[in-house]
């Protein structure tokens, strides 16, 4: 974060996200799930390839001839298929499982990432211009905020013609929905900190207002958007989940969290362990990225960071 | 042309919601106990509605319209028979031209629920009143056969239709526009039930029909319950494929498939004289497997509609018979058996015919011999000499979200996959995949699942409504967009015979002369399966439909 922000002594975002870590045991537990997580969606193929499996291929060999149903106890788990199979069709749970989180991950982080871009920009404009374009900003926010979001993203689906890639779409309207809390919090900074002494400074010494943005706000905003931001990562993976269980998200046959437990949910009765393992891994991110978000937030507060 | 193509993909959507109605006595469990006189029957039922108006109904002639209203003829269901057209409120039928005009004689005696005889001219109304605009939706197989049917508009505006003619109070006569062989069938359809003579204007005829069956319709109330209690002018007499057991027949509507599923399951109380309309899910037999009270009551068809992948043939690179014979061979249906029930016992035999079992004059042959699994080195070749190969890319595979539509799929999107073939599964609601599959003449996908159960039991219900050019859009059932000029010759040729036998044969090559075009590739004839509570006996399935016989359940004392 340089320059470093003028003024008094606040420890940079870094030094307090660290110190955080060292006392805050929950959300290190936090940080080493994502990081766990997140290597395992990358390392997706290999991870099955050391299995011998793949999210594909259907394997009714290891289903019970006579219902469908993963033969075996456990709903299947063996050497051959860690987390056993998914009923009817065989395909190994474990592939697909980690290959779900590589799908989670990425419609999740993307998504965030559209939502922090609009949500900084639009804040911070709303916040610094002030007048009759944060009226407009503001208005659309609360607009926004108070949508049925999940309706529409049903009925968007329905419509959006099928050569749109889904991964996309889904990006986009998941990320589009998710700025106006980002930008509510930054416009409310950004307001605190136009009457700043720095910023009146380099104001007064000819600063446009891109230069203002990046040199002068940008650095003290970052604290609140990584909070903001770490805490929506985990609403969108579950927007995402409930697309998929509705059978709205990614298309088959690519693997989902969200289509997994749609499907599980039918043979909970015969079968919970086909239920247990995406469900897991669904409530481990989620989980995970929110006792982070709380320690950066207690961190990196913006009511408490700049006062500091 | 439109209005009768638009009431065939009607009458498919009336059969998939019949689906959801009946429950029958399953092939392996023990003999229930026999059925007796009296009690209430429950049909736990998804739908929000039942509808009872003859004009709007697309409900087969053995399920729940079949206990209000009776038609002209009637079918010979019993397990293990073929199904044969059998005599109703009349014979069935005589034709001195070579089935150009039908003679149908009413028997003697015959009264609606209040009393009044039923005469030809009610049966002759009724047929009418299924050509007004605002009574369609039901099966109008009859609309554009019958003479001046093309452009009638229906009683209330004054005309009288010309093909249909009653000389006397027993005599009916059908003029229709070309021979057709399979008119006694025809008239075994809802339409051809009577509607008293100047009544049933009013658009909610379907809460307050007039009854000439064993039952009539004593409420109606949306989404809850419709209750049919005893027509006291029924004569048991009169009616050999009625049995008229229970006192009372009660819909429960609305229910969720689901829930019914568990009540069955408990068996306690009321649910005991129960059974469930909709089919029993993959996910619920495998549930049912480890409960031996309740698996013997799951009730299993021996057969039933044909699953098929359509294939565009009007659409390169489909457009190409070795291209699609490729298909023929990539595809397994062993694990798409299991993906639609879990077990090849449960879900239906493979499928290598169009014409279903059942059926009068079905020849069981295999154009592409092949392992249950398929063939992908076969399929491979195939395609290599079509010029592709590097196998197929990008296909789109069009999936409608009802009955498990998706999970059917992505088990032929892997097997085809085997194949150097890639697919790319897009899945549309109900309503928009119908507007979408068969709305328009021009199709935009490459691949289609989809399935096929006949209106009526003849061969010709199970090829002309699926390769007749003349249903390709309009919500025709053609999915394929199959043309062949051939072949609707010989469709022609073959509805006009009169005799049964003789049109068999004509209808078996058909399926041969048809499959080895390949525009579709059959995957099974699927069984349905059903579960009844333990107080309800009699419930069968026959051979055709895949349906129980509502007219025969009857309650244990």
């Amino acid at each position: 974060m340089s320059p470093s922000p003028p003024a008094n002594g606040v420890r940079s975002s870094w030094t307090a996200v660290r110190s955080m870590l060292r006392q805050d045991r929950w959300a290190l537990a936090g940080a080493l799930t994502i990081a766990l997580l997140a290597l395992v969606a990358i390392g997706a193929d290999v991870l099955t390839a050391i299995e011998g499996q793949d999210p594909y291929t259907y394997r009714t060999e290891a289903l019970d001839p006579a219902t469908g149903a993963p033969a075996g106890p456990l709903g299947g788990v063996s050497g051959d298929h860690w987390f056993g199979v998914e009923p009817l069709t065989g395909r190994d749970l474990f592939a697909i499982v980690v290959h779900g989180a590589r799908t989670s991950f990425l419609i999740g982080l993307a998504a965030t990432a559209v939502s922090v871009l609009l949500g900084v920009v639009l804040g911070a404009i709303a916040g610094y211009l002030g007048g009759a374009v944060d009226k407009l900003v503001t208005w659309t926010a609360d607009v926004l905020l108070g949508f049925p979001y999940l309706v529409f993203m049903i009925a968007l689906a329905a419509v959006v013609p099928g050569e749109v890639p889904r991964p996309l779409l889904l990006i986009v309207v998941i990320g589009f929905f998710g700025w106006p809390s980002i930008a509510r919090i930054v416009r409310a900074q950004t307001l605190t900190l136009r009457n700043r002494g720095f910023v009146s400074a380099a104001r007064s010494l000819g600063a446009g207002p891109g230069h203002v943005f990046r040199h002068e706000l940008l650095p003290n905003l970052w604290g609140p958007i990584i909070v903001v931001s770490t805490l929506s990562i985990p609403g969108k993976i579950g927007t995402e989940a409930a697309l998929s269980f509705l059978g709205l998200g990614i298309p088959p046959p690519t693997p989902s969290w969200g289509r997994a437990i749609s499907a599980a949910i039918d043979w909970v009765a015969t079968d919970p362990m086909f239920l247990v393992f995406p469900g897991a891994a669904l409530f481990l991110a989620t989980w995970a990225f929110n006792v982070l978000g709380d320690g950066l937030r207690d961190a990196l507060d913006p009511r408490t960071a700049v006062l500091r | 042309m439109t209005r009768r193509r638009l009431a065939v993909a009607t009458a498919m959507a009336g059969a998939l919601a019949l689906s959801a109605c009946g429950a029958n006595e399953q092939p392996q469990g023990d003999a229930p106990a026999s059925a007796a006189r009296g009690g209430t029957l429950r049909v736990l039922t998804e739908g929000q509605t039942v509808n009872f108006d003859p004009a709007k109904s697309g409900s087969l002639a053995i399920t729940s319209l079949g206990l209000v209203h009776r038609r002209l003829t009637a079918w010979h269901n019993k397990p293990g028979e073929q199904a044969v057209v059998v005599p109703d409120l009349a014979d069935t039928g005589k034709t001195e031209d070579g089935g150009k005009t039908w003679t149908f004689t009413l028997q003697e005696g015959l009264k609606f629920n209040d009393g009044t005889p039923i005469t030809a001219a009610d049966v002759k109304w009724g047929v009418e009143r299924s050509f007004a605009p605002a009574f369609s939706g039901g099966l109008g197989y009859h609309k554009q056969l019958l003479e001046g049917g093309a452009d009638y508009r229906g009683p209330f505006e004054g005309a009288e239709l010309k093909g249909v003619e009653a000389p006397d109070a027993r005599t009916i006569r059908f003029h229709l526009v070309r021979p057709y062989g399979d008119w006694p069938w025809v008239v075994s359809t809802p339409a051809f039930a009577p509607v008293p003579k100047g009544k049933g204007a009013e658009p909610d005829y379907a809460e307050h029909p007039a009854a000439s069956g064993p039952y009539q319709l004593a409420k109606y109330q949306k989404g809850v319950e419709a209750r049919l209690t005893r027509n006291p002018s029924w004569d048991q007499r009169t009616d050999q494929v009625r049995a008229g057991l229970p006192d009372e027949v009660v819909f429960q509507l609305g229910q969720d498939a689901s829930v019914v599923s568990q009540r069955l399951t408990a068996d306690s109380g009321d649910d005991k004289s129960a059974f469930g309309a909709s089919f029993v899910s993959a996910a619920q037999l495998a549930q049912l497997a480890n409960n031996p009270s309740a698996k013997q009551r799951v009730v299993t068809s021996e057969s039933g509609a044909l699953a098929y992948l359509a294939l565009n043939t009007a659409k390169a690179p489909l457009d190409n018979p070795k291209v699609r014979e490729a298909f023929q061979y990539a595809v397994d249906k062993t694990s798409f058996q299991i993906a639609s029930a879990g077990a090849a016992a449960l879900a239906g035999e493979t499928a290598t015919t169009l014409i279903t079992q059942g059926i009068v004059g079905r020849e069981k042959f295999d154009l592409f011999p092949a392992p249950p699994a398929g063939d992908p080195e076969k399929a491979k070749q195939l395609l290599a000499e079509a010029g592709f190969p590097n196998g197929l890319q990008g296909l789109d595979f069009l999936v409608s979200k009802t009955n498990n539509g998706p999970e059917k799929a992505q088990s032929l999107q892997a097997s085809l996959a085997r194949a150097g073939i890639q697919s790319n599964i897009r899945t549309l609601d109900g309503d928009a995949y119908t507007e979408e599959s068969s709305g328009a003449p021009e199709a935009k996908f490459d691949l289609t699942l989809a399935s096929w159960q006949p209106d009526f039991p003849s061969a010709n219900a199970n090829i002309q409504p699926l390769f007749a050019s003349s249903e390709i859009g309009g919500g025709g059932y053609n999915l394929s967009r199959y043309r062949d000029a051939e072949v609707d010759r010989l469709i022609g040729e073959a509805q006009a015979t009169v005799d049964p036998v003789e049109a068999g044969k004509k209808w078996a090559a058909l399926d041969k002369r048809i499959l080895k075009d390949s525009p579709i590739v059959p995957l099974i004839y699927t069984r349905n399966s059903f579960l009844r509570g333990s107080k309800v006996a009699n419930m069968f399935i026959a051979d055709f439909p895949a349906y129980p016989n509502y007219l025969q359940v009857g309650l244990t004392p």
